[in-house]
């Protein structure tokens, strides 16, 4: 898997080389060679000030969308479990959050900035907007769905009211919920990326935004390239995880 | 309808090959609702451009925000003939645009303004503050970040506590309003306005930099559209050293037509006296100080915005505006 990972990066490394400092299809202003968008890694990463700028992005980003992430599973969890316990909540507020989500999440962008200003909390508030919708419903359907025996079973052996939730019916919602919270995640990731262009907090997203206004479309290659390889890497690790905890709940056998 | 159509596509047609054969017949200019842009805002006004450019050729005029958003349009091929700032115009060139500097149009005339209950009086008390800039990377901007180097500041961006958020100058006033900003950095006439509504100068357009000797607006063209069209842009600057010249000999009248433009193209109707301390704090000329741009490329470096600068002797071209304005005794 590894070498044909490799090999695939390397044949689109040799087209663009191909198409940028071969053949000159474009100008460098429109497409960047390679080494250029280097270039703006090495500076971006490990220059000293005002380099390094990337990496002061990259970490604002993470801090960002590290907060709104675990403020949107923990809103996520109760609102879910709310819904789950009552058939009017899901008919209606269930049905407006499954609305919302098909929101793109930017919209949400010019109403943060009016309530939250130009700054971290509207960011914030969009992200975990975005991220707590999939972790809700997750949570919900995964409640509806713990089989009737399981709560019987709880019920016999004594627990009661919130004992059943904490002991019985949030375990049983586990592999849902880790379905959840890889959705919740890259849907807060995105959402965290197209607030940050918006309202030009220091992170990736400013850093397009930068890239752009200074006709440096290497930055702006970079920091995609940065966006893409950070969400995947995140992606892959919870999916991990969520095949982990489904194949120990025995809903999917061992790969 | 099917003959309608033919003849539209013949029409058409016909035009193209007319304009294959004359050249352009459409002179794209970019320009912003700025006063440091005096000489786009007389010129289109009184109509010098067009008439300089002749009835047979269409002059489209967009307005943008910032010298930024510019570029992107000069870089998509879009701009023929711009004003814009330093900055960009320097940063774009050093990226490759197809672009030269053919005159200047303006020099100072950016200012530092404190929103009035926020304790700033000096450029260290920006310490910890937010502070609006027209956008990243732009003329503004660079000042804005050389200005609190001087002073042992640095961005947030950079590991520094001030945080430069990117405004429009026409949207400050509102940005001061609901306190989300605490100071600009702006050209005028912004800086005089939002004075005018209670701001305080911290800066004025001499302390900003370089005593004030230094290029606020220059006037770009697109190398391949100069190369086709000299012509056109020699008509192009005689129209703008005609306005300029009209703002500097005939002051009220210019001021009436700027007030005009301005209120055109942002909705904002600026008061004369406002109008006259802006105008009284920008140099309306098509000369600059050459040294002062190239400094301004090393800001651009020292800012993190360029890696590399461009060559200033092909950057800079006064030959289109020198035997614009000779050909002015014809």
């Amino acid at each position: 898997m590894w070498m044909a990972q490799i090999v695939g990066i390397l044949a689109v490394l040799f087209v663009w080389w191909l198409v940028t400092d071969v053949l000159k299809v474009w100008p460098a202003y429109i497409l960047p060679p390679p080494e250029a968008v280097l270039e703006e890694f090495s500076y971006g990463l490990f220059g000293e000030a005002p380099g390094g700028r990337l990496t002061q992005s990259i970490l604002n980003s993470l801090r960002r969308v590290a907060i709104g992430y675990v403020v949107a599973l923990a809103l996520g969890v109760l609102i879910g479990t709310l819904l789950a316990s009552s058939r009017a909540l899901r008919e209606t507020v269930g049905g407006w959050l499954t609305a919302i989500q098909s929101i793109p999440s930017i919209a949400f962008v010019p109403l943060a900035i009016l309530w939250f200003g130009l700054n971290e909390r509207a960011v914030l508030f969009v992200v975990i907007l975005e991220g707590l919708i999939p972790v809700a419903l997750a949570v919900s359907a995964a409640l509806q769905n713990v089989p009737p025996a399981w709560i019987t079973a709880g019920r016999t052996l004594g627990a009661r009211g919130l004992r059943l939730y904490t002991k019985v019916l949030l375990p049983a919602s586990v592999p849902h919920l880790a379905t959840g919270a890889r959705l919740a995640w890259s849907f807060a990731w995105r959402a965290l990326i197209g607030a940050e262009l918006l309202t030009s907090n220091p992170g990736l997203g400013q850093a397009l935004e930068t890239g752009r206004n200074t006709a440096n479309m290497a930055l702006v290659l970079a920091t995609l390239v940065v966006v893409g390889a950070l969400g995947g890497l995140f992606d892959l690790a919870l999916r991990r995880v969520e095949t982990r905890v489904r194949r120990d709940y025995g809903l999917e056998t061992a790969l | 309808m099917k003959r309608s159509f033919a003849y539209a596509l013949s029409l058409t047609l016909s035009l193209t090959a007319a304009a294959l054969a004359q050249g352009a017949t459409t002179v794209r200019l970019g320009y912003f609702p700025n006063l440091t842009h005096a000489a786009a805002l007389v010129g289109l006004e009184r109509g010098t451009f067009q008439k300089e450019l002749g009835a047979g050729v269409k002059l489209d005029a967009k307005s943008f925000v910032a010298g930024t958003a510019l570029n992107e349009a000069f870089a998509a091929g879009q701009i023929d003939i711009g004003y814009i700032g330093p900055g960009p115009a320097i940063n774009g060139a050093a990226r490759g645009l197809p672009l030269q500097i053919v005159a200047g149009a303006s020099n100072a005339g950016a200012v530092l303004v404190a929103r009035k209950d926020a304790p700033i009086r000096s450029v260290k008390d920006l310490a910890g503050k937010r502070v609006a800039v027209p956008t990243l990377g732009n003329t503004q901007d660079i000042s804005l970040r050389h200005l609190l180097a001087e002073n042992g500041l640095k961005a947030q961006s950079d590991g520094g506590n001030v945080t430069i958020q990117p405004v429009a100058p026409a949207d400050v006033a509102a940005a001061f309003a609901t306190k989300q900003i605490d100071a600009a950095l702006v050209p005028e006439p912004w800086g005089a306005l939002l004075e005018a509504r209670g701001g305080r100068l911290v800066g004025d357009q001499k302390t900003v930099w370089r005593g004030g000797d230094y290029p606020t607006t220059l006037v770009i063209v697109n190398t391949t559209f100069a190369a086709k069209n000299p012509e056109l842009v020699r008509a192009f600057l005689r129209a703008h050293a005609a306005s300029v010249k009209f703002v500097n000999t005939n002051r009220p009248a210019a001021q009436a037509a700027i007030s005009r433009q301005l209120e055109k193209l942002t909705g904002e109707k600026i008061d004369a006296r406002v109008l006259q301390r802006a105008l009284a704090r920008t140099e309306i000329t098509t000369n600059f100080n050459l040294d002062a741009l190239k400094e301004y490329g090393d800001l651009n470096k020292e800012a993190g915005y360029a890696r590399t600068l461009p060559d200033f002797t092909k950057l800079v071209n006064l030959d289109y505006l020198k035997s614009a304005t000779q050909g002015q005794g014809r």
